[in-house]
């Protein structure tokens, strides 16, 4: 290479701009939003690409978003070369040019300086409907992606700087709560206009070349950064299985599994799975590069910024055209950020976990949540929402301590905003009677897995539906180092329908009509834990029971730990020493 | 100030800021170490330095006094270090964990970081206590209060030893009559113990929001009426006129009653006086567009005033803590005199977070510490003077500046020690820049219309720097600068909060009425508890705001107003005022969507007598106060200028030194880069402005990327 290398000032000056860039973006997607689960749960992402287009800031927002914005970028501006001009504005959702699914939805705005293209500005964000036959676009009842709702191929929304009005019509006629989704193309597109303000002023500064040779720099320090971690790992094949299980779809627990090859100071993760089914958790190629991006990101553990020289030394095998973690048109696909993907997370996880042991956490909860519509008497319209305090799970706990509670799901790791309830009654005609941590939820380990929670809610006035998605309600979390629960079911999720004094429990996806005076509680898992939970110290077990996050029983079961007098909490220490001896 | 002298007292974490004001306009800065375990000592030593200084007996000082006021820490010190009272919660059952599950979020920039702990919980879980009961959105009661649940939890409590008490519900904003009863009964069966009640500490909609300020209030009440009983008391014995009255974070005054039941006030008083003081200063030239810059040892703090009303925030997290109540929106960074400069594990150069403090401070203390920071490098740069900082009293090390930077910067990067300092220099302006638009392009506004203001010791020598990067053209710096908080408080009025959730489209007489009458009822509470202290009603004011959005929105936007009857056509103004400021924030707006209102909210303040001005007698041309000269460092290339030294102190009124140049005063240092101007004016403000020759921030930036 002969490019100059950059002045250690200025690169840090540049590293800077990009990241208060990228931050006034998701800024402007944040405040100008309508839908709540853009506006109060963070849904979105934001990434700077240049023109190769490679990209060079990723957001710190949600990571099962971000992997995926790699190869979309590159199929979207593949798609229109030779046709990228300045004023253009690409929109897709379509997994099967590198989407995720087609609820996210995406908006890139090629940055034009001196009449050359020299950045992308792009956020993807979960909007409240796609069309389709199912409210929030979840459809358990799908067999193909096009009863999920409507696939998105790149177009152009803005074709030179001209808003092609005919398409955006086109686009929200088939969509539901109309008023919301214009709210939030609006936010999209205010965000790649503020991050294209940004970059110009930029190169206004330091001039274009220099802003480049910084760009280029930065890409190159962190493959640098990457490569001499893998380095660190001895040469060898690794393999990690982790087993989806079957969330009542009837085509059994499919194992995921990830090989991972070390040579050197580089990497090949090959993904092996299933053959797609007729289901909607099947994952395209592009959002499967999220779930071993996480995977591999959980080993690295490393700070931000984060860009795409992290992943050159990586190169990738996401298994035969046609498996579950490889999809192809027209596998339906609508729960592949959640379900497959925080299994095939957990994978990667486990192959890394056999390669650098002392690098290792534990798994975090799977999502497992609901989307709710039905009728607003208040204002006489329809309603429809994904429910994103239906989803937070426990947090793995890590070498150094517990995990964070009610921090995950593992696809979003502490992304996430879940709204708060009063803003949510307020702006839905229903009751959340519960909202709240679950005892014994976090998974046994010498350090505890973060607790789940449990939402539970009752319709207002009118009837709801409650679409369920997700899984982790048969299997827990999987612990690290050596880890184990023994008392199981409350480490798991599931669905309690309450009507009449009766409850039911439900562990797999459904559509369910929930009318008023009835309930619905779904709780969430925990995360896992990490090392041997007889060796947590015994006062860490107390205190946990004095805070109601372990029961009696969960001491006794899960840490060996025999509290003889409920009320003092005095611990028999003979038979808790014979227990942990045995 | 009918009075001899007032009397400001700020708490810093190192030091004990005084501030004595005379009647004549002679503004005086004393110091005393800061004695976090027992804060009150630092009060009597401080009054005995202003006495061994000036002969001033403290009974002479504080009973010729017509305001004795103390900006302090001790609520803050409390929530850092996690020290505050053993606290109950009382909640709605299936509610209790709101303030441990905070809404499933973890920070941004610990994504993939396995060591970064959850907050520390205020009250633990086995302290908060759900209790059946339950009102819901339209204010309706769905589940009535069970007292013997209640009763049991205070059982419990007492049980436990718990010194303080939260109360909050879902929805006790609409209806309070459950929490008012809750409260009833825990002060029967707990009776001496504090108490908080959400819905009447922060009537506003969110209950996270509400439930967590409140916890973060009990947490801090017992410690605070503590506090200011003490202080109340030997103030008293001193003979005070007036009780003492306490800076708030909110920017204004308030009885020491009133910080001890309302305690979530007190807690980032400190820098929240600065946009009074930058308003004051900018008076005499009808400036009201300012942004106050105070860089101390180890952080630096933004605040923003514009068209003369200071930027607030509300529903934030401070310290980890979610936090409703309306403060003076301060925006920290870690960056200050001890800010490290460090490569970071990409290779990057880095300046802070990571601070060297005072102990062992920068390298050039000579006190052990080894890693160069801002200080080493102004001084490697020249702009500090070798001598000592605060009068002498400071010598620094230059080699040992030097010899830090080699070995962590300069050398590992292959570049010169000069470049490096000048690289670190650049970094931690950059760092500050970008913080810098988070109070205004983030809020807005666009920087380059503002005037820049220093606060703080360490400040001076970036001033111009960051006035340079940011576009602005025009900064000023008080000889006060190093004291300006201080100075800001006792210039501050005495300011309440009255708050109410109302839930209201704006349209129609009925929405137009109880907007008008729920304003009435704030202001005339407000107006009975200034009237108690003896305001005049020409003396006291009020500022309304409102949240508002578009019907379908979720986030509100604060729109800020004066005082107006609201019928019906008056509606069409509140929406006017509404559209702009979306459009001022968002870039749009939509005049034909329906707007509501979600809380709202009237700051009612009782002004308080200003004491006079500084003055400066007339100086006789800057030459006369040259001192020497030192050789310093303006651009990356490393290239050395003589550089004019002037000693602030003999400069006089009208006195005018140009760039490159420093002017030394006692407790700060300004650096007047190439290409800005600086004029002392009459009241002890230098003017900085920049002169048409000033190098435009690009074209500084282009020659360093090719230097």
């Amino acid at each position: 290479m002969t490019r100059p290398k950059p002045d250690p000032i200025t690169l840090s000056v540049v590293r800077g701009v990009l990241e208060t860039t990228q931050r006034e973006m998701t800024l402007t997607l944040e405040q100008t939003a309508r839908s709540s689960v853009f506006n109060l749960a963070h849904d979105y992402s934001t990434a700077l690409f240049n023109h190769t287009p490679e990209m060079i800031l990723q957001g710190q927002d949600i990571p099962i978003h971000l992997g995926s914005l790699i190869p979309a970028m590159k199929s979207v501006a593949q798609f229109f070369q030779g046709d990228i001009h300045e004023g253009d504005l690409i929109l897709h959702n379509d997994p099967a040019h590198g989407g995720s699914h087609i609820i996210d939805t995406c908006m890139y705005y090629p940055v034009f300086y001196q009449g050359e293209l020299v950045f992308w500005t792009v956020c993807k964000g979960h909007l409240t409907d796609i069309g389709g036959p199912v409210p929030a676009g979840y459809n358990p009842n799908a067999t193909e992606i096009y009863a999920e709702g409507l696939r998105i191929p790149p177009v152009k929304l803005w074709d030179r700087g001209r808003p092609r009005h005919d398409v955006m019509n086109l686009i929200l006629t088939n969509m539901r709560a109309r008023r919301d989704q214009e709210g939030d193309f609006n936010a999209l597109i205010g965000a790649c206009q503020v991050g294209a303000r940004n970059l110009v002023r930029l190169m206004d500064k330091y001039g274009k070349q220099v802003v480049q040779d910084c760009i280029a720099e930065l890409l190159d320090m962190a493959e640098a950064h990457m490569r001499k971690l893998i380095a660190q790992v001895p040469d060898g094949t690794y393999t990690g299985t982790a087993v989806l299980e079957d969330a009542g779809h009837g085509f059994g627990d499919m194992d995921i599994t990830a090989t991972v090859t070390i040579q050197g100071d580089g990497c090949h993760i090959a993904i092996s799975s299933p053959p797609q089914v007729p289901y909607f958790i099947n994952s395209y190629e592009g959002n499967s590069h999220s779930g071993v991006y996480l995977g591999l990101m959980m080993f690295a553990q490393l700070p931000p910024p984060y860009n795409e020289g992290l992943y050159r030394c990586v190169t990738t095998d996401m298994g035969p055209r046609g498996t579950l973690c490889n999809a192809k048109s027209p596998a339906p696909h609508m729960n592949c950020t959640t379900t497959p993907m925080e299994t095939l997370t957990d994978a990667v996880r486990l192959a890394f976990e056999q390669a650098a042991p002392a690098k290792v956490s534990a798994s975090w909860g799977h999502a497992n949540g609901c989307n709710i519509a039905g009728w607003d008497k208040r204002h006489d319209e329809e309603y429809v929402t994904m429910v994103l305090a239906s989803i937070i799970s426990g947090a793995g706990a890590t070498a150094s301590q517990d995990g964070w509670h009610a921090c995950g799901p593992e696809c979003c790791f502490g992304a996430l905003t879940s709204g708060d309830i009063e803003m949510l009654e307020h702006s839905y005609p229903i009751i959340i009677h519960r909202y709240s941590l679950m005892q014994d939820s976090g998974g046994a380990g010498q350090f505890r897995g973060g607790s789940g929670t449990c939402w539970e809610v009752e319709p207002l006035d009118s009837p709801m539906t409650l679409v369920t998605f997700g899984e982790g309600r048969r299997i827990p979390a999987m612990g690290a180092a050596g880890a184990k629960s023994t008392l199981i079911p409350p480490k798991v999720g599931r669905l309690e329908v309450t009507r009449n004094g009766q409850t039911q429990v439900i562990t797999e996806n459904v559509i369910e009509t929930i009318q008023p005076g009835e309930r619905a509680a779904n709780r969430n898992p925990g995360g896992g834990g990490y090392g041997n939970p007889y060796q947590r110290p015994v006062e860490k077990v107390v205190e946990d029971v004095r805070n109601g996050l372990v029961s009696l029983e969960g001491a006794r079961l899960d840490y060996g730990v025999v509290i003889a007098d409920a009320a003092t909490l005095a611990v028999d220490h003979a038979a808790t020493a014979r227990l942990r001896a045995a | 100030m009918k009075h001899q002298y007032r009397l400001g007292i700020d708490a810093g974490g190192t030091f004990t800021d005084f501030i004595l004001a005379d009647r004549k306009g002679e503004l005086r800065i004393f110091k005393a170490l800061s004695t976090p375990q027992d804060p009150t000592q630092a009060i009597r030593n401080g009054l005995a330095v202003i006495e061994e200084e000036t002969g001033i007996a403290p009974r002479e000082l504080v009973s010729n006094a017509d305001l004795c006021i103390n900006g302090t820490t001790v609520g803050l010190n409390a929530l850092i270090t996690h020290t505050g009272a053993k606290t109950g919660l009382i909640a709605t059952k299936g509610h209790e964990d709101s303030i441990e599950i905070r809404l499933g979020h973890k920070e941004d920039g610990y994504r993939y970081d396995p060591d970064y702990p959850p907050a520390t919980m205020l009250v633990p879980r086995y302290l908060r206590r759900g209790i059946s009961e339950r009102v819901i959105s339209t204010g309706a009661v769905h589940t009535p209060l069970d007292e013997d649940e209640l009763r049991e939890a205070c059982r419990h409590f007492l049980r436990e030893g718990v010194q303080s008490v939260a109360i909050s519900f879902v929805w006790s904003v609409l209806h309070p009559d459950h929490e008012l009863r809750a409260a009833q009964i825990v002060r029967e069966m707990m009776p001496g113990v504090p108490l908080t009640v959400g819905s009447q500490l922060y009537p506003q909609l969110r209950e996270y929001t509400r439930t967590s300020t409140a916890v973060v209030n009990a947490y801090l009440a017992p410690i605070l009426s503590r506090y200011v009983q003490a202080v109340d008391g030997y103030f008293q014995s001193l003979g005070a006129r007036q009780p003492v009255r306490y800076f708030q974070s909110n920017g204004g005054l308030a009885l020491g009653s009133v910080v001890s039941d309302r305690s979530v006030y007190a807690i980032n008083s400190g820098p929240a006086s600065a946009p009074r003081a930058a308003l004051y200063l900018g008076e005499p030239y009808g400036l009201k567009d300012i942004i106050t810059v105070d860089m101390g040892g180890t952080s630096f703090d933004i605040t923003l005033t514009r068209d003369g009303q200071a930027n607030v925030s509300k529903n934030i997290d401070f310290l980890r803590y979610r936090i409703g109540i309306p403060m003076i929106q301060v925006e920290t960074l870690g960056a200050g005199g001890g800010s490290i400069g460090w490569i970071d594990s990409m290779g990057l150069m880095q300046m802070g977070p990571q601070s060297a403090g005072s102990e062992p401070g920068p390298a050039c203390y000579g006190k052990g510490g080894e890693m160069p920071t801002t200080t080493d490098a102004n001084l490697v740069l020249g702009y500090l003077n070798p001598q000592g900082l605060v009068g002498g009293r400071l010598p620094l090390g230059v080699e040992k500046a030097r010899e830090a930077i080699r070995k962590h910067l300069a050398e590992p990067l292959g570049i010169s020690v000069e470049t490096a300092a000048y690289g670190m220099f650049t970094i931690v302006n950059n760092n500050m820049v970008n913080a810098i638009r988070r109070v205004s392009v983030e809020r807005g506004y666009d920087p380059r219309d503002f005037v820049l203001n220093c606060a703080g010791g360490a400040t001076g020598a970036h001033i111009t720097a960051l006035a340079r990067e940011m576009g602005i053209g025009k900064v000023l710096v008080s000889k006060l600068a190093s004291g300006l908080c201080a100075f800001g408080q006792i210039i501050s009025d005495v300011k309440y909060n009255y708050m109410a959730p109302i839930a209201a489209r704006l349209e129609g007489a009925e929405a137009a009425k109880r907007l008008d009458q729920t304003f009435a009822r704030l202001e005339d509470r407000g107006r009975a508890e200034l009237m108690a202290d003896d305001f005049a009603p020409e003396r006291i004011g009020i500022r309304r705001s409102l949240d508002m959005r578009y019907v379908g929105q979720v986030h509100e936007c604060t729109v800020s107003v004066d005082p107006f009857p609201i019928d019906e056509a008056a509606l069409d103004r509140l929406k006017a005022a509404f559209h702009a400021r979306h459009e001022e924030l968002y870039t749009y707006a939509e005049p034909h969507s329906p707007v509501e209102v979600v809380n709202v909210e009237s700051a009612v303040s009782g002004a308080v007598e200003r004491p006079a001005r500084m003055r400066i007698a007339q100086g006789a041309g800057a030459h006369a106060a040259l001192s020497g000269t030192r050789e310093m460092i303006f651009d990356a290339s490393g290239r050395k200028h003589e550089t004019p030294v002037y000693d602030g102190a003999k400069l006089g009124a009208g006195d005018v030194v140009t760039g490159p140049a420093v002017i030394q005063e006692v407790t700060t240092t300004i650096v007047i880069e190439p290409g800005w101007v600086a004029e002392l004016d009459g009241n002890g403000v230098y003017v900085v402005t920049a002169t048409s020759g000033a190098a435009p921030a690009h074209k500084q930036a282009k020659a360093l990327a090719e230097a």
